[in-house]
């Protein structure tokens, strides 16, 4: 299989604190990988630095064979790979259709311009993830935390990538909130979107997984398939101090 | 924001917008002349809180120094026009690519800062214009004392009166529009998140970069034509912190960002000074603005624009409701 995402050797220091130490992992095209570690372990640290919302200081991150590392955050999205964020960040004041209008926007100003708004695709994108064609005219501050989760993944999806990295997606939800968007998940890797996903909900994030990478104080200390990544004996100390 | 273009609602924008244009147009057959140079000046703030508006309101990268491209325009056509004899009719065109010139580097520091640390440099951007017209070549800007006996295009309050409005309410127009494409809703949300509007895969800088740039092509046409109709300029009566106050209250008071709001706020500001003349002859009356602006704040802080919009909805409803009590007796 091709690989979509590699990140190779990357090293990553906040002054005398390293968040990511000669880390290295890949992702296959249609496959799903869990990264796991303790909280500190640089999970977000990762995802921001594949993103380029920071800069690595060494190794390379490359998307379908081509290194990345050096594009501006908007120019990887437009390359096929989005994320979502711990705590959303919806536009506050706009609807949830005008949330997935922007997510839908060309990178181009003479089209923002001259050609308006699909409404029809931006509501394709709302059901797609569960909203109702009523909920398109619904503001952010009215919305549940798991509709916030999910206007989060419309204007992820609505970027169109192939590669969707996914921090935190369980956090704050209720048990029938984890279902629904367990449910959004496995049936967009069943359409054969590509996946890494961060969360503390293990048992959530077990059935949606091929594989596991656990990190520790940025270095990798484990991978393979979920179960063994689990039964390692680092990875035990790291979660639970063994 | 970001809602539904309905067919509807866009023509009764339409309707609207010819109401004002008729009823503008109509006024100097029933109003005086001291009137309609207060109109006179109101359409300058109006372009102006507008230009400011389509920057500040939308992006939300305030502008503290707006005075700096309105100026650049105002003294490029004043120099070009009193001192080197250039004709109006290019003397203004090219103020206006001066200005576009002044928003670029006005731009530069949008790459950087933001927040209250872009506000401050804009107030220093400010402070540096008003420096520089007075130090640097004295000569050409007049220095302190500015330019006086710069050509005017139009005599009388009539023809001035026409002409302003017809700019503003073309560019009124224009921005609106400009305002209401996706590349409209895209400032709207850089103010909101910059973050994720780079997170949708969209370059903020190329985005800044179209608000400035329209945003001093307004500030600069309205500020070459305000010389023009002025005859004069005066460091003074530019870069002063009371213009900019003027602008961005205006601003806020009409309602930020909806570009129609900044309009009426500019024309409710101008005829409040006017009305508090008698009463406030002096700079008290500034502090008059401060509390009509707080007080307007606390009752509705998304402006006269929200107020309106609120009016209409609810007289919609109403009647609505009426004809369905209608139908049920």
């Amino acid at each position: 299989m091709a690989k979509l995402l590699e990140v190779d050797g990357v090293h990553k220091r906040f002054g005398g604190i390293v968040a990511t130490d000669n880390l290295s992992f890949t992702v296959e095209k249609g496959e799903s990988l869990a990264l796991i570690g303790p909280n500190g372990a640089g999970k977000t640290t990762i995802f921001s630095l594949i993103m380029g919302e920071i800069r690595q200081q060494e190794g390379a991150i490359r998307l379908k064979g081509e290194d990345i590392s050096r594009l501006p955050t908007h120019r990887r999205i437009q390359r096929g790979i989005a994320r979502t964020y711990q705590v959303p960040r919806p536009f506050a004041d706009m609807d949830v259709a005008g949330n997935i209008r922007v997510g839908m926007m060309p990178d181009s100003l003479r089209q923002m311009l001259m050609r308006g708004p699909d409404l029809e695709a931006e509501l394709e994108v709302a059901l797609s993830v569960g909203f109702t064609e009523a909920d398109l005219g619904r503001t952010p501050s009215t919305l549940s935390m798991g509709d916030l989760r999910k206007l989060e993944l419309a204007r992820t999806l609505a970027t169109k990538p192939e590669i969707m990295l996914l921090d935190e997606v369980f956090a704050g939800l209720t048990v029938g909130e984890i279902a629904q968007i367990s449910e959004l998940l496995a049936k967009k890797r069943a359409e054969g979107m590509t996946f890494v996903i961060v969360s503390h909900d293990l048992r959530a994030l077990e059935p949606l997984v091929d594989r596991a990478t656990a990190m520790n104080f940025g270095r990798q200390i484990a991978e393979g398939s979920f179960a063994d990544v689990m039964g390692d004996a680092e990875v035990r100390a790291a979660y639970l101090g063994e | 924001m970001g809602g539904m273009i309905t067919q509807k609602s866009l023509i009764a924008w339409i309707v609207a917008w010819i109401a004002f244009a008729v009823f503008m147009l109509l006024l100097p057959q029933y109003v005086e002349s001291g009137t309609l140079r207060l109109i006179i000046s109101a359409n300058f703030v109006a372009i102006f809180a507008m230009s400011w508006d389509f920057l500040s309101g939308k992006t939300g990268y305030i502008s503290f120094g707006h005075p700096f491209l309105i100026g650049i325009g105002a003294y490029a056509t004043a120099i070009l026009n009193y001192r080197f004899h250039v004709p109006i009719g290019y003397s203004i065109p090219l103020a206006v690519v001066f200005t576009l010139v002044g928003g670029i580097v006005y731009f530069l520091p949008a790459l950087r800062i933001k927040g209250t640390y872009f506000a401050l440099v804009t107030l220093a951007f400010m402070e540096l214009m008003y420096q520089f017209t007075q130090v640097i070549r004295p000569d050409l800007t007049g220095g302190t004392r500015g330019i006086s006996g710069v050509q005017t295009m139009l005599v009388g309050a009539r023809p001035n009166y026409y002409f302003t409005f017809l700019l503003m309410f073309g560019i009124a127009i224009v921005l609106w529009l400009l305002s209401r494409t996706r590349a409209g809703t895209a400032l709207d949300a850089i103010a909101m998140n910059e973050e994720a509007v780079s997170g949708s895969g969209l370059s903020t800088t190329k985005l800044k970069l179209f608000a400035f740039l329209v945003s001093a092509t307004v500030a600069g046409i309205g500020g070459a034509f305000y010389v023009h109709y002025q005859g004069s300029i005066a460091p003074r009566a530019i870069f002063e912190i009371d213009f900019v106050f003027k602008i961005i209250v205006s601003a806020l008071i009409g309602g930020a960002s909806t570009i129609v709001g900044p309009m009426l706020g500019a024309f409710f500001m101008s005829f409040l000074f006017d009305y508090l003349r008698p009463f406030l002859p002096g700079t008290e009356r500034f502090f008059l603005f401060g509390v009509a602006a707080l007080l307007l704040y606390v009752y509705q802080p998304k402006g006269i624009y929200q107020i309106v919009a609120d009016l209409i909805s609810g007289l919609r409803a109403k009647f609505a409701g009426e004809a369905g009590n209608g139908k049920a007796a």
